[in-house]
């Protein structure tokens, strides 16, 4: 639910990055973090293993500038992809008004895609959301890899992106696709705000 | 006295805990981790920040509660100088987390006694859920891009 202030004219929502370990989820909060000017940015709070890996999230809070009159802040969030974090996902995805998907382009990568995909249509319907009824949007990171290694943007479309939501392809850790992503998903999710929604 | 609330309705109760009870901040925020209302931050982006920790660290002991007792912790509190206060609020909105810091000015009784007041009085002055009218307008696309355009340096 985007939290709309009206006295103070401020609109805060909430985005999660989701998809499967290491596909790159929390290498897109850094690369926005290295953009944004700092009077933009709050601190990128990482609630990590010794060995950088997500234990809890990732959370980068960021000020859009003022849209329609309104003072517009977004949260990024990241969930842990390890399997065995599904609790920790579904408390992070709680109130998301908008996910990005993360799909890890590595063809080695794509059962855990599936299954990652699979989990996040779960989780959401565990917490009595309709998963068609929340702002997504796929990104298909890791395209700089040898194309050997990798599917291309038509085959993971066709292996992940069953409902047609729009799609990137990306290299979340030089930036390409970082910022295409960040404004699909907050065009998807500002849209709500100018057709109105129930909270 | 309270720096900023998302509806006008939280800042009665919030405001006389505040005062009763000699705290240095104050969050009202909802179990998403976004922000009803605060009271002694003074970035913005931090209180966001401490939203999403608060959130956390509530959803995370909620569950261990519930792993070694069957239930949710009612309420957790961090001793120290500063102190925290962490616990929820129930509404006829939802559920709220409430967090608050304190120093030697006030005390964990203090807080604890006017944190059960706030509760009543947060419960009674909720209204209840409404529908969310139009905010941006249709054409809010070309803003959008232009501030990310510049957020990315590409403006």
């Amino acid at each position: 639910m985007s939290l709309v202030n009206y006295q103070t004219r401020e609109i805060t929502c909430k985005i999660v990055y989701y998809g499967p370990g290491r596909s790159g989820k929390t290498t897109n909060l850094h690369f926005i973090y290295g953009q944004v000017p700092d009077d933009r940015k709050g601190k990128m709070v990482s609630l990590a293993t010794q060995t950088d890996r997500t234990l809890f999230f990732d959370f980068l809070p960021l000020d859009l500038g003022t849209i329609s009159g309104f003072t517009t802040r977004f949260q990024l969030y990241t969930v842990p992809g390890q399997v065995y974090y599904q609790a920790t996902r579904k408390l992070v995805l709680q109130g998301a008004d908008g996910v990005v998907f993360v799909a890890d382009s590595q063809a080695r990568q794509l059962q855990e895609n599936i299954e990652s995909f699979q989990d996040l249509h779960q989780n959401l319907s565990e917490q009595d959301v309709d998963p068609r009824s929340v702002p997504l949007v796929i990104q298909y990171n890791k395209q700089d890899l040898p194309k050997d290694l990798i599917l291309t943007t038509d085959e993971l479309s066709d292996a992940v992106n069953f409902r047609g939501v729009p799609d990137y392809s990306a290299d979340a850790l030089h930036g390409p696709g970082v910022f295409e992503t960040l404004r699909g998903i907050s065009e998807i999710v500002l849209k709500r705000l100018s057709a109105g929604a129930t909270r | 006295m309270i720096k900023a609330a998302v509806e006008p309705w939280v800042e009665e109760p919030l405001g006389k805990f505040v005062k009763d009870a000699g705290v240095r901040l104050a969050l009202l925020l909802l179990p998403s981790g976004q922000v009803m209302a605060q009271y002694g931050f003074t970035r913005a982006l931090d209180v966001m920040s401490a939203c999403a920790l608060a959130a956390a660290i509530f959803a995370s002991s909620g569950e261990m509660g519930k792993l070694l007792q069957g239930k949710s912790f009612s309420a957790l509190h961090a001793g120290g100088n500063p102190q925290f206060f962490l616990a929820e609020a129930q509404t006829a909105r939802g559920p709220y987390i409430f967090l608050t810091v304190f120093d030697q000015e006030s005390s964990l009784g203090l807080v604890r006694v006017f944190y059960d007041e706030f509760k009543a009085r947060l419960a009674a002055a909720a209204p209840p859920p409404v529908s969310q009218e139009p905010v941006l307008a249709s054409n809010f696309e070309g803003e959008l891009n232009r501030n990310l355009a510049f957020l990315f340096g590409r403006a």
